[in-house]
């Protein structure tokens, strides 16, 4: 009964706090319920929907920019909710980039004019469902906390993945992606109860202890089993999330049934979430214990490193190869963004490798990840915006359908062919930052195998983005082309303003790299 | 041999042999099947392997220390994948609604539009 009393107490205390800063996902909440409301309150306000996501997600973003500014870097590190939730430097750049994108995400959708105006609150309230569950994801430090919040990021986008209801492929590529995901959730569940179980609490730092308190006594065997069962299977989950090789059979279909929007979504966030919580759960569980400031001894590092790696290395190469022989717009983008994924594991697979050595060579691999995380938004939603916009007014997805677009849409060519350069990672573009920065914290964690498949991925894909810019620059134009897009269209203004980024974060990428580093806590 | 095996007290590793079995289960259904319904079922079983573990690995009367690992927690968890997995179970019978009503069938090689 006491036990009761102090947990009581302990909530009522911790209550205030946790709930001032989960204010941005709140204002989501709210505006969820909204949206669902202006249906039947204001049936006349056509443009109702996109007006009350777009002032939702701006002011959840608003708030959270204001917080953070706010605080100083010590008091960075709060665990909400009973610390079930922990809201650091980490969690709160991840939540700000997920809220930033679907700013961007409100204004994309506005402009497509995707979904129609009649679906487009009930888009909205799935898509801010998911929004909140990766927001939970990425602060999650409990392991029911890690589940819900995939969970939750998966459900709607099930559903977002066949909304196009006219689309035969949609509804095909909705229901791989149901009956798959639900079973790479069930397998990631099992693989938690595992590891749960073995280590004696949901609860990360507690297992964390427990870990070491297990090695010391050489105590592993015992549990060798189960542990090594469960980590594959949660990184089995989290692979089906971020569409790493063997588990990404899903996501060419996905992107090409679904519409492009989706594909943006599912391609960005989606991605920045799993890689926010892949590297909470290796740095919390592998990491210096913070009671005892003990490093891990025994062979769980090298055999997460190994895992990582090979998964890195396998989906980057496999997404590369498979790319070239793609002859549909949106497929083609979504092995780009399988190869992508794999260049973001990497430096994960960098910071475990360096944290037995030095913390501070693993915080540098987080900001590097990061960095290139933001590049890489961008990118995907100039790509994935100018394919929207082309399957909205060109004759058909293929690549040969745009031939000669030069001509008819000038400006809106150059956006694409700086980001398809940048997707490549050609100096002086933001990707080659982002890429370089990743090559560095390779080396700096002597993971050298893993450096050279990069780099020899990096010169496979010049080939086939290349050849998407060639096709609309070099080859004659197509007779039935009339798409347009002048730039100072609301459209085009959209592209320059996402190309922007792109472009200077090659050029000036200090201001966003100090950020980074501020997230990922280095000196 | 047997009878000793049969009245030896059932401790937490029975609780995962059934376990790991309902998830053998599991996965077996969902790469034979080829009916969407079958599947489904398939990744409930998957679900409940797993929930068995959670309840087993938080019932101290299973371990002979007298306290287990998860206590609480592992309770509290199993009840969340229950209601996780109903809204599962709705969201994926809707589409394979859909699908139905597009494809006339719910086998998933019927679809065949995409070839991933």
């Amino acid at each position: 009964m006491n036990e009761l009393l102090e947990l009581i107490t302990q909530i009522e205390q911790n209550l205030a706090v946790s709930v001032r800063l989960w204010i941005p996902e709140i204002c989501l909440v709210v505006t969820a319920i909204a949206l669902l409301l202006q249906r039947m309150v204001f049936p006349a306000w056509r443009r109702g929907a996109s007006f009350i996501m777009f002032v939702g997600s701006v002011a959840a973003l608003a708030v959270l920019i204001w917080q953070v500014a706010g605080q100083s870097n010590a008091a960075g590190s709060v665990g909400a909710f009973l610390d079930v939730l922990r809201l650091d430097q980490l969690a709160a750049f991840l939540r700000g980039l997920i809220l930033l994108f679907a700013v961007l995400f409100s204004v994309l959708t506005w402009l497509t004019h995707w979904p129609r105006i009649e679906d487009r609150g009930e888009f909205y309230v799935l898509f801010l469902g998911s929004v909140i569950g990766m927001c939970t994801m990425v602060a999650a430090e409990n392991l029911l906390l890690v589940f819900l919040g995939m969970e939750m990021a998966s459900l709607p986008s099930y559903i977002l993945a066949g909304f196009e209801k006219r689309e035969r492929r949609a509804g095909e590529a909705a229901m791989k992606f149901a009956v798959f995901g639900a079973a790479m959730a069930g397998v990631m569940l099992y693989g938690l109860s595992l590891l749960g179980g073995s280590l004696g609490s949901l609860d990360l730092p507690t297992m964390r202890a427990n870990l070491t308190a297990l090695a010391s006594h050489r105590d592993l065997h015992g549990h060798g089993l189960s542990l090594i069962l469960g980590t594959l299977m949660v990184v089995a989950g989290i692979g089906f999330k971020l569409s790493a090789v063997p588990f990404h059979f899903w996501l060419p279909d996905v992107f090409e049934g679904a519409a492009a929007e989706v594909g943006v979504f599912l391609s960005v966030i989606s991605k920045a979430a799993a890689l926010g919580l892949l590297t909470r759960l290796c740095l919390t569980l592998l990491g210096t214990d913070q009671a005892s400031a003990a490093g891990l001894p025994g062979p769980l590092i090298p055999f997460v490193v190994g895992t990582l790696s090979l998964l890195a290395a396998v989906t980057c190469t496999y997404g590369n190869l498979a790319a070239y022989g793609q002859t549909n717009f949106k497929r083609l983008l979504g092995y780009s963004t399988i190869a992508h994924a794999g260049y973001l594991v990497m430096p994960v697979a960098a910071a475990v490798a360096a944290l037995p050595v030095s913390q501070e060579t693993a915080r540098w691999a987080v900001a590097s990840m990061l960095f290139y995380l933001v590049v890489y938004m961008f990118m995907n939603i100039v790509a994935f915006a100018g394919a929207a916009f082309l399957s909205r007014g060109a004759p058909g997805e293929k690549i040969e359908n745009y031939s000669g677009l030069v001509r008819t849409a000038p400006g809106f060519v150059i956006c694409l062919a700086i980001t398809l350069f940048s997707l490549v990672g050609l100096p002086p573009l933001g990707g080659f930052a982002g890429k370089f920065a990743i090559f560095a914290s390779l080396a700096s964690a002597q993971l050298w195998a893993l450096l050279v498949v990069a780099a020899v991925n990096t010169v496979f894909s010049l080939f086939y983005y290349v050849r998407v810019v060639k096709v609309m620059v070099l080859d004659p134009a197509a007779q039935s082309l009339s798409f347009s897009l002048p730039l100072s269209s609301p459209q085009g203004m959209f592209l320059v303003l996402t190309t922007a980024p792109v472009v200077l974060l090659g050029i000036l990428w200090q201001p966003v790299f100090d950020l980074v580093c501020r997230a990922a806590g280095c000196q | 041999m047997i009878l000793a095996g049969i009245l030896s007290p059932i401790t937490v590793t029975h609780y995962l042999v059934v376990g790991i079995i309902l998830f053998v289960c599991g996965i077996v259904c969902l790469v034979v099947k080829r009916n969407i319904i079958a599947m489904l079922i398939g990744v409930e079983l998957i679900l409940n392997g797993a929930n068995i573990n959670l309840v087993a690995f938080s019932s101290p009367q299973l371990f002979a220390s007298g306290t287990a690992p998860l206590l609480l927690d592992g309770q509290v968890f199993a009840l969340f994948v229950m209601i996780l997995a109903a809204a599962e179970a709705a969201v994926a019978l809707a589409i394979a609604l859909q699908f139905y009503s597009r494809f006339g069938t719910v086998d998933v090689d019927q679809g065949g539009q995409l070839n991933g």
